[in-house]
């Protein structure tokens, strides 16, 4: 920042309208929401207290989390290989496989979550396929556990990893690991102590953004869990709607808006040590 | 320049918000059309059908249906001050609490002169529409069930199993699977409940949300056995229940605290409506539902008796709902049912 003030351009009074309206229609109903977990019935932290000392939200915080990793976990193992292969591919190429990455979210997130059901289900197409094969003799039970709500999270979210991560990788100026392959390093070491490194803020970003999707995730959860994965979403759900215990669910929604943003703090970070 | 076209906007914007708010305020000469939220499904269709077509036949007013109708919408238009609708469906505990928490009107039974009814359907702060019962269903290809204590028992009737993800159905299910007598229910034992509901909860595959839930799971064959509510599995093919230990409910109409005096002066002519027999046989052919008129058994379809859950042969089986007991308790249970969930 320099000494003098920064003039603030005149074009930026077209801003202001929509800047309000976000303000009015958007950021003030959640503060006033989010004040409700302070100041109902009388100003009190009991609301935090009764969170807190809850086991019960404790375990729900804690498996969402736990669910958040392992999908993170599980979008880069798949998503990294994905996107260094499309960075390999001809312009033409990269071009078909960036539209199919992106094709998912032409089609609802409802009607794929329960497309899922008809492929996992008990008389589903896998389970069929594998009884025919012979591999199982009982159908495995995919849906309404953890492992499902993983599966039909990490195939929502994948594509939110990939294509950061695939324009990120495109920048890599190519000349720095044909420096280093002339340097006489082999193609293994090119790829972990150049590219790699050089990839891993983007990486970082889209992980940390599959986090906190996945962590106030409320539909595929929701339909895939069959009730039996509980997540914070899940929680503020019954909170409000069948229990209309607004108060609680304002403090529990205050909780996790502050993991989102701790974590977003984290990205910006990474962001910032990496342009040094 | 800029801030010229800015100020103009602005106010442009305003004279043409406030316009548009002006065509809005109530008190208007005469109703023409109201809105009401029900549960939606086969079930709105058995209102419509049933009862709004008289009731616009009747007197020239359009009913609009919205649904679904979770008590936590109710307690935002009460609270916000801004009743868009003068009918709400409640179940008998949603009723219950909002009771209690003063979120209703009083019922103008006066204005609706109702034809006879069950004296449980005729409350003050709601109208029982409709009764449904929550019973046993399964596979036509599973070992058939008769009680409660069978669909608990998975040795000897092996297979999956759902149950409805709503304490106020499954605690009582699991305190008659128990053996306690239906008239004895109430208050609920619940580590009783909770002790057999721990028992079953392995072979849990899916805590149903909605409705239509049940029927479909037994059609994939993702259960075997499900608990359900009686309209959705009666004379489905492939899907055998019995009412024997159902339970019975009621759903009820309330009108929210703050409605518009003509809107509702409106709704309890409809409401008039929804007591009448005939009205009642008709919605009943839709879904198997049936209302709370004493004469609706003779207008019933014969062949179909069976699929009633307030007819001679059904009625006497079942458990009916005590709301009063769970709007004092439900804040206890509500806990206790978050630790079970979760395995605790």
């Amino acid at each position: 920042m320099t000494g003098a003030a920064k003039r603030v351009p005149a074009e930026a009074g077209y801003v202001l309208p929509l800047l309000v309206l976000m303000l009015v229609v958007f950021v003030a109903p959640i503060l006033l929401m989010l004040a409700r977990s302070f100041t109902h019935p009388e100003p009190t932290l009991a609301h935090y207290r009764a969170l807190f000392e809850t086991a019960v939200y404790l375990r729900i915080l804690g498996r969402t989390m736990e669910i958040a990793a392992i999908t993170t976990g599980l979008c880069i193992l798949l998503g990294y290989p994905l996107a260094y292969w499309m960075r390999s591919l001809s312009p033409e190429r990269q071009v078909i496989a960036a539209t199919l990455v992106v094709l998912p979210f032409w089609i609802s997130i409802l009607v794929r979550t329960y497309a899922w059901i008809v492929v996992l289900g008990n008389a589903g197409v896998v389970n069929r396929m594998l009884q025919e094969i012979g591999v199982i003799t009982a159908p495995i039970s995919f849906l309404y556990n953890e492992l499902g709500v993983i599966i039909g999270t990490t195939n929502v979210l994948l594509p939110f990893l990939v294509l950061p991560l695939f324009a990120a990788m495109l920048k890599i100026d190519e000349r720095l690991l044909q420096a280093a392959a002339s340097l006489g390093a082999p193609p293994r070491t090119i790829f972990w102590r150049v590219f790699f490194p050089l990839s891993l803020p983007a990486l970082a970003a889209g992980a940390i953004l599959v986090f906190i999707l996945t962590f106030g995730f409320y539909i595929t959860p929701a339909v895939l869990g069959g009730g039996r994965v509980p997540m914070v979403a899940n929680a503020l759900d019954l909170l409000i709607n069948q229990f209309a215990r607004w108060e609680a669910a304002a403090a529990l929604s205050a909780v996790l808006l502050v993991v989102t943003l701790a974590c977003f703090a984290l990205s910006r970070w990474i962001g910032a040590r990496a342009a040094q | 320049m800029v801030r010229r076209t800015i100020v103009r906007a602005t106010v442009v914007t305003a004279l043409a918000a406030s316009l548009s708010l002006m065509g809005t305020l109530p008190g208007q000469a005469k109703v023409e059309e109201f809105r009401i939220v029900e549960a939606g499904g086969k079930s709105g269709e058995s209102i419509e059908k049933g009862y709004i077509t008289p009731f616009t036949e009747k007197t020239g007013i359009k009913v609009v249906r919205e649904n679904p109708n979770p008590l936590g919408k109710l307690k935002a238009m009460v609270e916000s001050g801004n009743i868009t609708v003068p009918l709400y469906e409640l179940g008998s505990t949603s009723m219950a609490i909002a009771e209690a928490a003063g979120m209703l009107e009083p019922l103008d039974w006066e204005a609706i002169d109702p034809d006879p009814m069950f004296d449980e359907a005729k409350k003050p702060y709601g109208f029982g529409y409709q009764y449904y019962s929550t019973l046993l269903a399964w596979r036509a290809d599973a070992k058939p069930l008769k009680t409660w204590a069978d669909f608990f028992d998975v040795e000897a009737f092996p297979g999956k199993r759902t149950l409805p993800d709503n304490f106020t159905l499954a605690i009582p299910m699991a305190l008659l699977a128990d053996g306690v007598e239906p008239d004895k229910l109430y208050p609920l034992d619940l580590d009783r409940a909770f002790k057999k509901l721990n028992e079953l909860k392995a072979h849990i595959a899916v805590w149903w949300t909605a409705g239509a839930q049940p029927p479909q799971l037994l059609q994939d064959n993702e259960v075997q056995y499900a608990a359900s509510y009686s309209g959705r599995v009666a004379g489905m093919p492939g899907i055998e229940m019995t009412y024997n230990q159902g339970l019975l409910d009621l759903a009820y109409f309330v009108v929210p605290k703050g409605a518009d005096p003509e809107e509702k002066a409106a709704a309890m002519k409809l409401l008039h409506e929804m007591s009448v027999a005939e009205n009642q046989a008709k919605a009943a052919e839709i879904v198997s539902y049936t209302g709370p008129s004493p004469k609706l058994d003779a207008l019933l379809p014969k062949d179909r008796l069976a699929e009633f859950p307030t007819t001679e042969q059904n009625k006497g089986g079942q458990a009916l709902s005590q709301p009063t007991w769970w709007a004092e308790n439900r804040d206890k249970v509500e806990r206790r049912w978050q630790e079970f969930k979760l395995g605790m």
